[in-house]
C-alpha cells in the first residue's frame, strides 16, 4: 500500500493523504466542464453506470464519488487519462472499505448514502490513493495504444505455447487469437470474469506481491486459461471458442476456486522464473 | 438438419462507433431479443453469433464484432478489422458529437480495411435511440441519404435496440448488400447510387435497398 512501514505514522499519512486528495477536488474538479476537459469529464460519467456489480453503480451518491475519483486521476495522469476500464478498478477498494462499515452480505443491497458524510469522504480519498497506487504500476496499460497490455498479452501466448502446448495449437489451429480474449483480462486486471469477491481475494495476493499487478498477474492469467483446458479442447470451431473464452463460467467461484488458481500460478512462476528458457523448444 | 441443397454463408460484421452509442444494445437484442440499459462498457472486443435463415436454400451464418469505442484511440481496430465483409456504424441520435464522430468511424473502416477486389466494405449507418425523441438530424437538418452519398455507405436506419426499431431490417440490408458484392466480385459494385424517393417513410430509409 502507500502507507509507511512504520506503524506510528499510518494515522497522520492517511489524514494526510486525503487532505491532499481533496485539495486536488478543490482545485480541478470544477475544470470538469471546461472545453480542454470535458470529453473526458463526458466519458467518465457515460461510463459509470455501466461498471459492476449493479446494486453500487446506481446509487447517485455513488456515481458522483466515483466520478470524482475518475476525473481527478485523470487530468494528474495526462500521459494516459481516462481509459475504459479504469472505471471498473475502483469498485474493489471502494466495496473493500465500505465493507469496513457493513457486513460483507449487505453490500449488495446497501444504501451507501445512509453512511455519514465523514466516513463518505475518507472512503473515497482512500479509494483514490489505492487505485492510483495500483495504476503506477501498470500505467503502459492506458498509455497510447496500450502497450504495455499488447506486451503482456503477447507474453501470456508464449507462455501458454511453453506450458500447454496442446491448448496453445488448439486455439492456433481454430484462429483463436489470444488479444480476442486477453485484452479484457489484462485490461481489467481479471475483474470481468470472475464475480467481484473473488476479484477482491485476488488483488488481496497481487497487493502482497511484488510486482502482483503487473508481473505476477501474468501467471494467474495463464493458470486461468489452462484451467478450462478441457473444455477449450472439446470446442472445435472458433466461434465456439470465442463465445466461450469471453464468457468464462465463472459466476458460482469463491474463494476456494482463487486459491487453486492463485497455486497454479506460484507453481507457474517458480518454474519459469529463474529459468526463461526453460519450456523453449 | 441441413439440407443437401442449401448454401450457408459465413460473414464477419463489424459494430463500430463512438462510446456509449449502443453498439452492444444492439447486438444483444439482435442476438438475444432482449434489452437492458445497464449493459458493462465493451473492453476490447465482445464477440456474438447470429444465425438466418435467408431464404429456402441459404443460411447466413453472422459472426458479429463488437468493438470497444474508445479503440479508435489506440491502434487496435487494424486486427480487429481484419477479414470483415461488413459493418454497421453506429452513432447516438441524441449527441450529436457521436454523429460528427461517423466519418472518422468510417475514414478508420476504409483506411484499413478494403474486401479482396479492392473495393470499400459495405457498411451501413445507424442512427441509434431514436425512441428518445430527440434527434440530432432532424434539428440540423442534415440530409442523411446525402450525407450516406458522400460517405460512401449503402443505407442507412434509424434503430431503437430498446423499443426493437429497424435492427433486423438494417442487418438484412447489409447482408444483402454482401452477397450482392460477393456473387459479382469483378463488376463494380455501384448499389451506392441512390435514387431519390421523396416519400419514403422515415422509418424505413435503408435508401439502397430500394434497387431489389
Amino acid at each position: 500500500g502507500y502507507l509507511p512501514a512504520n506503524v506510528d505514522r499510518r494515522e497522520s499519512t492517511l489524514q494526510r493523504k486525503r487532505k491532499e486528495y481533496f485539495a486536488f477536488v478543490e482545485q480541478y474538479y470544477d475544470s470538469r466542464n471546461d472545453e480542454s476537459h470535458q470529453d473526458t469529464y463526458r466519458q467518465i460519467h457515460i461510463d459509470i453506470p455501466r461498471m459492476s456489480p449493479e446494486v453500487l453503480r446506481l446509487q447517485p451518491k455513488v456515481t458522483e464519488i466515483f466520478e470524482r475519483i475518475l476525473f481527478i486521476w485523470a487530468i494528474r495522469h495526462p500521459a494516459s487519462g481516462y481509459v475504459q476500464g479504469i472505471n471498473d478498478l475502483v469498485t474493489p477498494f471502494f466495496v473493500v472499505f465500505v465493507c469496513e462499515y457493513i457486513e460483507e452480505e449487505e453490500v449488495e443491497n446497501f444504501d451507501v448514502s445512509s453512511l455519514p458524510e465523514e466516513v463518505l469522504h475518507n472512503i473515497e480519498a482512500d479509494s483514490y490513493w489505492c487505485m492510483s497506487k495500483l495504476l503506477d504500476g501498470i500505467q503502459d496499460n492506458y498509455t497510447f495504444a496500450q502497450p504495455g497490455i499488447q506486451k503482456k498479452v503477447k507474453m501470456l501466448e508464449e507462455l501458454v505455447s511453453r506450458i500447454d502446448e496442446q491448448v496453445h495449437r488448439h486455439l492456433d489451429q481454430h484462429e483463436v487469437k489470444y488479444l480476442q480474449f486477453a485484452f479484457r483480462w489484462m485490461n481489467n486486471l481479471l475483474m470481468r470474469e470472475v464475480p467481484l469477491r473473488c476479484t477482491i481475494r485476488l488483488w488481496d495476493t497481487y497487493q502482497s506481491e511484488p510486482e502482483g499487478f503487473s508481473h505476477f498477474h501474468l501467471y494467474v492469467c495463464a493458470a486461468f486459461l489452462v484451467r478450462w483446458r478441457k473444455e477449450i479442447l472439446e470446442e472445435k470451431d472458433f466461434q465456439e471458442l470465442l463465445i466461450f473464452l469471453q464468457n468464462l463460467p465463472t459466476v458460482h467461484w469463491g474463494n476456494e476456486d482463487i486459491s487453486v488458481l492463485l497455486a497454479e500460478a506460484y507453481r507457474l512462476k517458480f518454474a519459469f522464473a529463474d529459468a526463461p528458457n526453460h519450456y523453449k523448444k | 438438419m441441413q439440407k443437401h441443397n442449401q448454401k450457408e454463408h459465413l460473414y464477419k460484421l463489424l459494430v463500430i462507433g463512438d462510446l456509449g452509442v449502443g453498439k452492444t444494445s444492439i447486438i444483444k437484442r439482435y442476438v438475444h431479443q432482449n434489452f437492458s440499459p445497464h449493459y458493462r462498457a465493451t473492453i476490447g472486443v465482445d464477440f456474438a453469433l447470429k444465425v438466418l435463415n435467408w431464404d429456402a436454400e441459404t443460411v447466413v451464418r453472422l459472426q458479429l464484432w463488437d468493438i470497444a469505442g474508445q479503440e479508435r484511440f489506440g491502434n487496435m481496430t487494424r486486427v480487429y478489422y481484419r477479414e470483415a465483409m461488413g459493418a454497421f456504424i453506429v452513432f447516438d441520435v441524441t449527441r450529436p458529437a457521436t454523429f460528427e464522430a461517423v466519418t472518422k468511424w468510417k475514414e478508420d473502416l476504409d483506411s484499413k480495411l478494403v474486401l479482396p477486389n479492392g473495393k470499400p466494405v459495405p457498411a451501413v449507418l445507424l442512427a441509434n435511440k431514436c425512441d428518445q425523441g430527440i434527434d440530432v438530424l432532424m434539428n440540423n437538418g442534415i440530409k442523411m441519404e446525402q450525407f450516406c452519398k458522400e460517405n460512401g455507405f449503402v443505407g442507412w436506419f434509424e434503430t431503437s435496440a430498446k423499443e426493437n426499431i429497424n435492427i433486423n431490417e438494417a442487418s438484412r440490408c447489409l447482408v444483402k448488400h454482401i452477397i450482392a458484392s460477393e456473387s459479382d466480385p469483378v463488376q463494380s459494385i455501384e448499389p451506392d447510387i441512390i435514387k431519390p424517393h421523396l416519400n419514403s417513410s422515415k422509418i424505413v430509409s435503408c435508401s439502397a435497398c430500394f434497387k431489389s
